[in-house]
């Protein structure tokens, strides 16, 4: 459905937010992994027409989005990373505005959508209530109720579950997967777990790269007995840092237990580990981070 | 902590763009004010550019725009972590509070301070710039820069800096910070206004104003030039008082700020009042809801739809922001006063008539509308961006016109209400008055032009600026250089209105003549800046930065491919509408009429006066004899003249060649001279020459005719105040008709712009003791006294006057004709008026008094008429008999503010009496005074003429003047003379200091108009109190009697004061010499006065006084020397101040002899004693003229 081909954005200041990004993007949920400033905020905002990449084309179905923006804003929705709210405004009122401003211009149609939204988002009993007074994971549920207005084909979530309880951003999970059945849904997040949980596809953005994409299962298959654990004292660390190449370092009562990845046993005290999706993401972040050093 | 707080924040404000701008911003201005000619800054006159006066005023005037500088520094260091959402940050840190609020305003003050210090720094360096006038540099003194820049500027940056620190502090809010600079703005603004009209609140004024602005005018109201370029206010008395006070304010609203501040409240959702997070009770985020499938429409009617919601939403946010309540409350404060202080004169309020409370809503708006607008542009433009909302609302498919639009026309209607607001409460306080004539039409056009189109206009050109800027501060600052920039423009010769945009011209209203031609020319300019800021719109909306802030020259290069069908066809629209009202424009400005710029005609008339300056002196014949026929075409702002003089040659010699000019823009039709052909003919300068065939013989007449027409044809880009209107024309014979020589009229008087041009400084007047101008009246050279008679014709309706009698009247056709005679001779200087006029008429003596008058203005015409007859009966029994049957009064529409005296007939300005609102019994009745004013110059001026010297002005107006007061105190009682004495001598002293050259002694006045009516008034009224009235009159009824109509020689001051000291005697004559030879000032004190009761029930009266004379130079330097006066003593029973009826009050008052710089007066009196002065009447010129009065000490 989304057909990102050669994007690539550079910032005033040198910064290469976007470099050369491909990726072809299906029905059904999409997980965007990467680590803080990877380019995740500046691949969902170019999608979501609010900044122009310097090179690449974006085609939404038969939308050139770059071309014809209006069009797809017509079918998006958006939850941007971060969103305050005007203040006095009830819940009700802000998303009938929206409504309006989605182009939903029947009256009935909108006042049962708006409803129909606030009791789908659990926001029912607040309509009336100014969104500036919601607690954190209610606003992030108006959040998803605009975006779901306009029966959208392709919604832009990014990082939803900041700042969530675990109770919270299960719920989120759930709302998110019903709706992602039958429309593209990209979730940016740097929560690996996120991902694994709801994403059919995937792909693992570094320094503005698609470093990995795929399914879950294949990212992991791929890994699949080359992943190996051990359980440290924390003063060994340092020496064992040098010699093998750690994807990840737990620290769990006054010991560190560590993932290295290595296609044989790298030598005493490791055992072999059933990779997931952790793993898949450390490791190829790893890479992403050492591949310039050993180049220069 | 504190110092690195402190430390932290200067280098964060330091090193931040708005810093760099600001300070740049502040610096070329100032710098720009000292350095380009014609907009300096508190320089003028002959006082220095970099005159310690310039210094203060650019300072103090800086200081109150620079209110920016401290919202921008100080409040920021309070908002500024919730905008950048570090608030948490910082709050957690275990940092003192106290600390932080110090830190944060010591540093952000600082930043402040420095950012200020461009303004002194920059007037430094450009008054050493090598190609300023060096005639007007003085020394420079560095201590004075410390000085003003510390008790003005740092002072002013310190009460703004802590009031909107203050206001940031406790509300959190960037708008009432900005309202809070805009309300301190108004009060001093309102104070100012309040100080202008009502003198005795100048004190209190001058004591609360915060910028100080009206304290250092109150310190420095009576400065000469001298005192303006040696020396900076000193540090004392109200001055001292006020800043000290305002500092003190400060520094407790700074220990308020340190006690109060709390973490958690900045922490809290924007410190708003509602409750934050009313929901705990945790609910689960989905139900299965069967959501109905709604695709959205798109385009079309959705777009209008979307419009609406937007710009409901738009106005909702800004009409249900406290904010905007506030600026319409401080818009009525801005105003409410005005409406009841009416604008008058002498302190006399006006009727509130409609016109004079749209002039007030116009003048008290000035910049406060612009204010508005820059703010709320900022405000709008960044309000989705400011609550975090943008993304959301970018991301939507509607389009991005909506957006722009909406956000415009929100500020149209804040634009809309406060003018509506404004006007009704003028429409409120015109009912309170007791006014119910109420001109809705004036308000709905006037409002619409004047207080709504503008504004519009600019709301376009912030939003275009904010957009093409992308920085709130940045795009704000463009708006006041814009500001600046269109100023600066006017002044150096970019003068053509086509490009100075926002601000339609608009003309002066007249209730005689209503917006007459002005209305058309205000569409015209409103149509075609439309257009303008159309095309701004659609640029604004090209160059939107929808989503990401994205830099302007990326969104440049993609603006021509971002045109689509609908944006392209409106901005082609606009442009050919602009071009077509533009091409308009042109054709009337610059082909229908010539166009020249401020430099330019400066060069021209330069040019002119190199040229033609050797024809000055050039023995002419003079003209003895005038007929005119003259059409008026009300309709067609015309008229039509043909004529013909008599013109004799009064010289000793023959005369071979005749020189003829004509006013700038008369359209000549025919010239011929008897016996003469036409030699050479400049019609650009509008001077011609005539070779004679056979000489003029010496006492040879010869006939000159002529045929001119004063045609205005479409409209012109300034002056377009003409003499022909549609109702209330009136011309005189100088604008059109033909002189003899060169027209004097042309030549640059100014002397700055005189230096620029290289030509030598023109003498104001020539010297008294040359006796070849003493047969020269003060009109010039080319006549005498002529004989003159006229017929007007005009429409219908309406009546044309000129001086003489009504021979004739009759109709014919769809004209009405007048023939007026005027049977005996009188100065060449006359003119022609035509309206629709009421009549209202008495006779006295013979002698008809008319009043012709705009027929809603029948207020004072009895008031006028009875003046005419108490001053017509004083002054012919007093100096001689008035030598006309007929005194006429005509009222003309209020583009000019004066009345002007010619034979038998007084035109008389609507706005300078006919609407004076005289119930109250305390105001000075300036329309008796005025008429009474005029009826004087019917014997100075048409009796006795001046000579073309110095002092020339002394004998009309003085004398004129002190007609006046003998008739008014005839009128009110010598005790009621006092309130108009001091008005007449604060207005002498105000004005010392503006001298373009310098001050002379009254009989040498040079026309200058603060000396020969001001001081006059003073002078003449002391010298009669000295010499006694009779006196005087009788020295009046020589005057007259050796010169009235006496061309051989005119009068001179010198005749005046030979005979005064024929009838005054030797005893006056250290009197005489000070009063009008010399300029001498008094500082007349009581020390102390104090009073015990008698046993025989009467009172002893002890009073100590200081008595002070003091002669000034030209510039005003003072030299005490010694007193040797009589002085009133005065004792009364009541304040002088207030309505003053009777002489019941008066305990004592006597002259006595003063001749030491202290003394001590011992009186006995019969009743309680109250108030005690010295010259209590304010007879005498005296610097501080409040405290010759004293309240007693009763022991």
């Amino acid at each position: 459905m989304l057909e990102i081909k050669g994007l690539s954005k550079t910032y005033g200041n040198k910064v290469r937010a976007l470099d050369g990004v491909d990726l072809s993007i299906p029905k059904g949920m999409f997980g965007l992994l990467g680590p803080n400033g990877a380019g995740k905020s500046t691949l969902m905002r170019t999608i979501a027409t609010l900044q122009a990449p310097d090179k690449g084309t974006l085609t939404f179905g038969e939308i050139d989005i770059l071309k014809d923006p209006q069009a797809l804003r017509a079918t998006l929705g958006y939850l941007p990373q971060d969103f305050g709210v005007y203040p006095r405004m009830s819940a009700r009122a802000m998303l009938d505005h929206l409504a309006v401003l989605k182009g939903i211009s029947n009256g009935k149609q909108r006042k049962e959508v708006v409803t129909g939204l606030l009791e789908q988002t659990n926001l029912a009993q607040h309509a009336n209530k100014a969104v500036a007074s919601f607690s954190g994971g209610m606003r992030q549920r108006f959040g998803i109720a605009q975006a779901l207005l306009g029966d959208p084909q392709l919604i832009i979530v990014d990082e939803p579950t900041a700042g969530l309880d675990p109770e919270e951003r299960n719920r989120f999970h759930n709302l998110l997967s019903e709706i992602g059945e039958n429309v593209v849904v990209i979730l940016s997040t740097h929560i690996v777990e996120d991902v694994s949980d709801l994403c059919p596809n995937m792909a693992i953005l570094n320094g503005g790269k698609i470093v990995a994409k795929g399914s879950p299962g294949e990212l992991i298959a791929q890994m699949d007995g080359k992943v190996w654990a051990r359980t440290i004292a924390k003063s060994e660390l340092a020496g064992l840092r040098s010699q093998y190449n750690i994807i990840s370092e737990r620290l769990t009562v006054g010991q560190v237990r560590i993932h290295v990845v290595s296609d044989s046993n790298p030598g005493e005290g490791f055992e072999p580990i059933q990779a997931d999706l952790e793993d898949v993401y450390f490791a190829t972040i790893r890479q992403g981070q050492s591949a310039p050093a050993v180049a220069a | 902590m504190l110092s690195k707080i402190a430390g932290f924040e200067i280098r964060y404000q330091l090193f931040s763009p708005t810093f760099i701008a600001v300070f740049a911003i502040f610096f070329l201005l100032v710098f720009g004010g000292i350095t380009i000619d014609n907009i300096q800054i508190g320089g003028g006159g002959s006082t220095n550019i970099n005159s310690p006066n310039a210094l203060t005023i650019n300072v103090m005037i800086f200081s109150l725009f620079g209110g920016f500088i401290p919202a921008a520094f100080l409040s920021s260091g309070i908002l500024r972590d919730r905008s950048f959402k570090t608030e948490e940050l910082f709050f957690s840190r275990p940092i003192r509070e106290a600390d932080f609020v110090l830190g944060r305003f010591t540093g952000g003050f600082i930043a402040t301070a420095l950012c200020f210090a461009s303004v002194p720094l920059a007037f430094l360096i450009g008054s050493q710039m090598p190609w300023l006038d060096q005639e007007l540099i003085g020394p420079t003194n560095l201590a004075w820069f410390g000085y003003i820049y510390a008790v003005v500027g740092l002072v002013n940056m310190w009460v703004m800096g802590t009031i909107l620190f203050t206001v940031a502090n406790f509300t959190r809010s960037n708008l009432l910070v900005w309202i809070a600079f805009l309300l301190l703005f108004v009060l001093y603004l309102t104070g100012s206004i309040i100080a202008g009209q009502e003198p005795e609140l100048r004190d209190t004024i001058a004591m609360i104003d915060p910028f100080g602005l009206n304290t250092f005018g109150e310190m420095t109201r009576y400065w000469t030039t001298f005192e303006q370029n040696s020396q900076v206010v000193p540090f004392e008395g109200v001055f001292m008082m006020n800043r000290l006070g305002w500092m003190g304010f400060g520094l407790l609203l700074l220990v308020i700020n340190v006690l109060s501040f709390r973490f958690r409240k900045a922490a809290s959702s924007g410190g708003r009042r509602g409750k934050p997070a009313a929901v705990s009770v945790p609910s689960s985020a989905i139900s299965e809801v069967a959501l109905p499938r709604v695709t959205p429409t798109l385009g079309g009617a959705t777009s209008w739809q979307q419009f609406l919601a937007r710009l409901n939403f738009e106005v909702k946010g800004v009409v249900f922001n406290v904010a905007f309540w506030i600026i319409l409350a401080i818009g009525l404060i801005n105003t409410v006063p005005g409406f009841f202080l009416g604008g008058g004169i002498f302190g006399t309020d006006n009727y509130p008539v409609t016109r004079v409370m749209m002039d007030i809503i116009a003048g008290g708006y000035g910049i406060f509308p612009i204010i508005i607008v820059i703010f709320y542009a900022a405000e709008l433009m960044w309000r989705e961006r400011g609550v975090g909302f943008s993304e959301i609302t970018d991301a939507t498919p509607t389009p991005s016109w909506v957006f722009i639009v909406s956000k415009f026309l929100a500020m149209c209607v804040v634009i809309v209400s406060l003018a509506v607001v404004i006007i009704v409460s003028a429409i409120i306080s015109q009912l309170i008055q007791g006014y119910t004539v109420f001109e809705f039409g004036q308000y709905a056009i006037r409002g619409f032009i004047e207080l709504i189109v503008p504004p519009v206009l600019l709301a376009a050109l912030a939003i275009f600026l904010q957009v093409v800027l992308n920085n709130r501060w940045l795009g704000m600052a463009a708006m006041m250089v814009f500001f600046v920039v269109s100023l600066v423009m006017s002044q150096v010769g970019f003068d053509h209105q086509l490009y100075s945009y926002g601000f339609p011209p608009t003309g002066p209203w007249s209730d005689m003549n209503g917006y007459g031609h002005f209305l058309g020319i205000a569409l015209w300019y409103s149509l075609y800046w439309s257009f303008v800021a159309t095309i701004l719109l659609v640029l604004a909306y090209q160059l939107w930065s929808r989503g990401a802030l994205t830099p302007i020259w990326s969104r440049l290069g993609g603006l021509f491919g971002r045109f689509t069908p609908a944006t392209s066809g409106l901005a082609a629209a606009a442009l050919i509408g602009a071009g077509l009202t533009g091409g308009w424009i042109f054709y009337n400005t610059n082909v229908l009429n010539e166009y020249t710029s401020g430099p330019d005609s400066r060069h021209e008339q330069a040019a002119y006066e190199r040229q033609y300056e050797h024809l000055v002196d050039l023995p002419q014949p003079t003209i003895t004899d005038t007929s005119y026929d003259v059409d008026i075409y009300p309709d067609e702002r015309r008229y039509e003249a043909r004529g013909s003089y008599v013109l004799q040659n009064q010289t000793d010699g023959p005369l071979d060649t005749l020189w003829i000019s004509y006013g700038p823009g008369t359209s000549i039709r025919n010239q011929a001279f008897e016996g003469a052909s036409i030699a050479t003919s400049d019609e650009a300068s509008y001077i011609y020459s005539f070779a004679l065939d056979v000489p003029m013989q010496p006492g040879e007449s010869r006939t000159f005719d002529f045929s001119v027409e004063r045609a205005n044809p479409g409209f012109r880009n300034s002056g377009n105040v003409t003499t022909v209107n549609y109702n209330g024309t009136f011309f005189n014979n100088g604008e059109s008709m033909p002189g003899i020589g060169v027209n004097q009229g042309i030549f640059l008087q100014d002397r700055q712009q005189r230096r620029r041009e290289g030509l030598e400084p023109l003498p104001r007047a020539y010297d008294l003791e040359d006796e070849s101008r003493w047969t020269e009246s003060a009109f010039g050279n080319t006549s005498h006294y002529v004989s003159f008679r006229t017929i007007v014709s005009t429409s219908l309706d309406q009546i044309a006057i000129a001086p003489g009698y009504l021979e004739r009247e009759w109709v014919e056709g769809d004209r009405r004709y007048f023939e007026y005679v005027m049977d005996r001779p009188i100065l060449n200087f006359y003119s022609w008026l035509s309206a629709d006029y009421e009549l209202a008429e008495r006779t006295r003596d013979g002698i008809d008094l008319q009043v012709f008058y705009h027929e809603p203005h029948a207020w004072n015409v009895e008031r006028m008429l009875e003046a005419s007859e108490d001053s017509l009966g004083y002054f012919s029994e007093h100096f001689s008999p008035y030598q006309y049957r007929q005194f006429r009064i005509l009222e003309f529409p209020a583009y000019q503010s004066f009345a002007q005296s010619f034979p038998n007939t007084i035109p008389f300005s609507e706005s300078i009496g006919f609407i004076a609102d005289l119930r109250e019994i305390e105001d000075i009745d300036y329309v008796y005074y005025v008429t009474a004013h005029e009826a004087a110059h019917q014997w100075w001026a048409h009796q006795v003429m001046s000579a073309n010297v110095q002092g020339g002005t002394m004998l009309i107006e003085s004398f004129a003047q002190y007609s006046a007061l003998m008739v008014m105190r005839q009128e009110y009682g010598a005790d009621a003379m006092r309130r108009f004495l001091k008005y007449e001598l604060d207005r002498y002293l105000g004005a010392r200091g503006s001298e373009a050259i310098e001050e002379q002694p009254l009989y040498r006045v040079e026309n200058q108009q603060y000396i020969h009516y001001r001081k006059g008034s003073v002078i003449m009224y002391a010298l009669q109190d000295y010499l006694g009235e009779d006196v005087v009159n009788h020295v009046m009824q020589r005057l007259i009697d050796e010169r009235a109509y006496s061309s051989e020689p005119y009068a001179t001051t010198l005749d005046f004061l030979r005979i005064l000291r024929e009838e005054a005697g030797p005893e006056h004559e250290q009197m005489i010499h000070d009063f009008f030879e010399r300029i001498v000032l008094f500082d007349l004190k009581v020390t102390e006065a104090t009073a015990t009761q008698r046993e025989d029930g009467r009172w002893d009266v002890v009073i100590d006084v200081e008595a002070h004379k003091f002669s000034a130079d030209g510039a005003g330097e003072q030299t005490e020397e010694d007193i040797d006066y009589m002085i009133d003593i005065g004792i009364f029973t009541r304040d002088l101040d207030g309505p003053i009826e009777g002489s019941d009050h008066v305990l004592y008052m006597e002259k006595h002899r003063v001749n030491e710089t202290t003394m001590r007066f011992e009186l006995i009196v019969d009743e309680e004693p109250v108030f005690v002065g010295i010259d209590p009447y304010n007879k005498l010129i005296d610097r501080d003229s409040d405290d010759n009065l004293s309240r007693v000490t009763i022991e």
